[in-house]
């Protein structure tokens, strides 16, 4: 893959470790518009509480809330890896759970990713025990082939293939988050 | 006075739009710049206070054409005790040690000082190479303790704001300008 040309001034610090735009800024901003639409339309009687995991989808949230024309609620929880335990099972610690309580509320869980769906499909056992009236969830990617359980994804932006994705919330070694656009990373990780 | 041009969904509990999204947009730019400029060569971690400051931190990232690192923090009220001292729980600390960094914390209204004053001292005692901070609202006139800003998008006097991360009762975040809130708490 050719790397990403460093004449380019929005990523010249990147240090040739982007390869192609998976996903531009243009096309992420008109995805997140029809998915604020269709969250406004689905949820007009009952604004969800968005639930956004740390730190990835901090992005998407921000300017999917924003296109979101209800009386939405916001809340953040940060997990972490248990390593091996969360490969094959999904299990993550908590670092920050809800600040809210969620029974009898609709639930929007907003993902940066899903892939093998392990964890997300813990937290939605996790957070389905405390009784939501409704959970779902909105992920800004989903990398299609890689499910080892069956998660119901109510809304997604986009299905990408199997790549080393960075930017737009997603790091790689804490790094790129800040890029507008998703691009594969082809640098040592 | 509540604005006729808010969002149908406010019912009424909006007045004057005090800034507007393309205001925004400009300023976090010029912010992000700035940043961009102030910190060439190095790599700036920024740390967001949850929740106000998500959609501010979101967006002025974006700016700044350095690779940054991004943490967030979430801290809670002690009710009197931070009203008077400034001092908060710490619900989710920094999940990075900050010594030798360079960091930007990154705060959506700064009004009486005391909570930042606090967070400052917490923070600087962890020996990062420096600690800055970036505004993106400043209440003027309000201030307890001077607390220095590096950054500061807009000044404002102490009206009742929500939108752009900004809430009462949890409500209007999602508003993608700032106005002045003239319903009931």
């Amino acid at each position: 893959m050719a790397p990403h040309s460093s004449d380019d001034l929005s990523t010249h610090w990147a240090r040739h470790e982007l390869g192609e735009v998976v996903i531009s800024a243009k096309d992420l901003q008109a995805k997140i518009v029809e998915l604020g639409q269709q969250i406004t339309k689905d949820y007009q009687d009952n604004p969800p509480l968005l639930v956004c995991v740390l730190k990835g989808a901090v992005n998407f949230l921000a300017d999917l809330m924003r296109e979101i024309e209800l009386p939405v609620t916001v809340d953040f929880m940060a997990v972490s890896s248990y390593g091996a335990a969360t490969k094959t099972s999904g299990v993550v610690q908590i670092l920050k759970d809800l600040d809210t309580d969620i029974a009898g509320r609709e639930i929007l869980i907003v993902e940066d990713i899903v892939d093998s769906g392990l964890t997300l499909d813990y937290l939605l056992r996790y957070l389905g025990e405390r009784g939501p009236k409704s959970i779902e969830v909105c992920a800004l990617l989903h990398k299609v082939g890689l499910q080892r359980v069956e998660v119901p994804l109510k809304y997604v932006g986009f299905a990408i293939p199997e790549a080393f994705v960075v930017g737009y919330g997603l790091d790689v070694a804490e790094r790129y988050r800040n890029l507008d656009a998703i691009y594969t990373f082809v640098g040592e990780a | 006075m509540s604005n006729p041009n808010a969002p149908e969904w406010s019912k009424g509990e909006l007045g004057a739009e005090l800034v507007s999204a393309e205001a925004l947009r400009v300023r976090v730019e010029e912010l992000g710049a700035a940043i961009t400029r102030d910190y060439a060569g190095k790599a700036p971690l920024i740390i967001g206070v949850l929740k106000g400051a998500a959609i501010f931190v979101s967006d002025l990232i974006r700016a700044i054409e350095l690779p940054v690192a991004v943490e967030f923090m979430a801290v809670s009220s002690y009710g009197a005790a931070t009203k008077s001292s400034g001092v908060v729980q710490i619900i989710k600390d920094l999940d990075v040690d900050i010594a030798g960094r360079e960091v930007i914390i990154v705060e959506d209204v700064v009004d009486s000082g005391l909570t930042l004053n606090y967070l400052l001292a917490n923070l600087g005692a962890r020996g990062p190479a420096s600690l800055a901070i970036c505004t993106l609202l400043h209440k003027v006139g309000l201030q307890e303790t001077a607390v220095p800003l590096a950054y500061v998008g807009f000044e404002i006097a102490d009206d009742f704001v929500v939108g752009y991360g900004i809430d009462v009762a949890e409500r209007y975040r999602n508003l993608e300008g700032i106005y002045a809130f003239v319903g009931t708490p």
